[in-house]
């Protein structure tokens, strides 16, 4: 499997492609993002259980993509599928410059061994191959369990009180360092609105309702766009679970005005459209 | 000493400011809480608008526009409408009391409807105050209003 990603790979750094971002390793022998040029470079690339990183990042960093108009490749799993997908709705990358090679995933481990969260609930272990040029590897056997969204449910059970108290606990760790924006594939504004200075929105220090901000307007910004990935839980140095507050945001675009974030890479973005019959902000559940 | 609640009202110019003009017209008595900055439109009032204002100490945020369908500028409130839905469920998760941020349709012939609108809006709030007197997004310490 791994034999026919680095010869796929090879072929295309031996035609037209400037670069295919890829994983392979570091210095210290750990699973990385890697960039490969030659056709040589696919040698080194790896593929196993500790390539849980989101490649798509990489599509909208003007340092690496440069003026976007080479055509590269790029190594996915079906959940960073989903991301290119979205990136592609809102325009951000072009298809035609892409060389979508993606890999069918057994899932992906932390550290200890475990199978990531998301990975237990995957539906696209198989990634769909209308949306990429090449899937590669064994069809997976894994059945996934059906995602209950009990970690949103369990704190939507608390009252408000014990909702502020958690999130004001967890948001009071926060050190404003940016990991979670910076990993996040789809947070690709030139100027995040969180580091403006005028007007300056959000207060660039850590407090705790300057954090709390910042993470209610992060969650909103991604809003029917994130695909949870999960990178910028995993990269978060304290440990903040962001994910529940983006699953939450899922649940409502899914719930109440029918959207899955990256089904197809041609469906408009849920809150720059609208329906007719769209819930009334006040008619949902009193407090 | 007592503090006054401040809410602050985002009032599309079409529907809900004249909705508010004819209030006065008809000398219909409401709560003097609601403070009103007239937007072109619903779907104008980026959510970071009502989040500055909590941030800057205020108890509550109306937002009030055209009914649905009635948008002057045939689909603005439509977008308002998803967004504020978002924006409010995002809020309540958070556990920031709902009671605070209201949504509302008020046409230009509603003088009666606005006055019942921002008298409830207060009244939420107020009883919101009385529970938790911060909104918890205030940067300005626990700014929230004593009077409740």
């Amino acid at each position: 499997m791994l034999d026919e990603l680095k010869q796929h790979v090879r072929d295309l750094l031996a035609g037209d492609v400037a670069f295919v971002v890829a994983y392979g390793e570091s210095a210290d022998g750990r699973t990385a993002p890697v960039l490969a040029r030659e056709p040589a470079d696919a040698d080194g690339l790896v593929w196993n259980d500790r390539c849980y990183f989101n490649l798509t990042r990489y599509l909208t960093d003007r340092d690496v993509m440069g003026d976007g108009e080479a055509k590269i490749g790029i190594v996915v799993k079906g959940c960073d599928l989903k991301t290119l997908n979205v990136l592609l709705s809102e325009k951000q990358v072009k298809r035609e410059n892409l060389a979508v090679v993606a890999v069918r995933c057994e899932g992906m481990k932390d550290a200890d061994g475990n199978l990531l969260a998301k990975c237990e609930t995957c539906t696209v272990a198989d990634p769909d191959p209308s949306f990429c040029d090449r899937v590669i590897g064994p069809v997976p056997q894994r059945e996934p369990r059906e995602d209950d969204y009990k970690d949103v449910d369990e704190i939507e059970a608390m009252s408000p009180a014990e909702r502020l108290a958690y999130w004001s606990a967890e948001f009071d760790r926060c050190l404003r360092c940016d990991a979670c924006r910076n990993i996040c594939p789809l947070c690709y504004c030139r100027e995040c609105l969180a580091s403006q200075h005028d007007p300056r929105w959000i207060p660039a220090s850590s407090s705790i309702a300057g954090n709390r901000l910042f993470h209610i307007v992060r969650a909103f910004h991604l809003a029917g766009r994130c695909t949870n990935c999960g990178e910028c839980e995993r990269v978060c140095p304290a440990g903040i679970p962001i994910t529940t507050l983006m699953r939450k945001m899922g649940s409502v675009v899914r719930d109440d005005f029918g959207f899955e974030p990256g089904a197809t890479p041609d469906q408009r973005p849920p809150l720059v459209s609208f329906a007719h019959n769209d819930p009334d902000p006040e008619e949902v559940k009193a407090p | 000493m007592k503090k006054k609640l401040k809410i602050v009202g985002f009032l599309c110019n079409w529907c809900s400011y004249a909705g508010a003009d004819l209030a006065g017209v008809n000398r219909l008595q409401y709560g003097h809480e609601i403070r009103i900055v007239r937007v072109p439109c619903s779907g104008r009032v980026n959510p970071m608008l009502i989040l500055k204002c909590f941030q800057e100490g205020a108890d509550g945020v109306l937002v009030a526009g055209c009914h649905p369908g009635d948008c002057h500028y045939q689909e603005g409130n439509y977008y308002a409408r998803r967004r504020m839905h978002v924006l409010r469920e995002l809020l309540d998760f958070v556990g920031i009391d709902r009671r605070r941020f209201h949504v509302r349709w008020v046409s230009a012939s509603e003088g009666a409807k606005w006055a019942d609108v921002v008298n409830g809006t207060i009244e939420d709030v107020r009883a919101a105050c009385k529970e938790a007197p911060d909104s918890a997004l205030s940067l300005r310490g626990a700014a929230g209003a004593t009077d409740a």
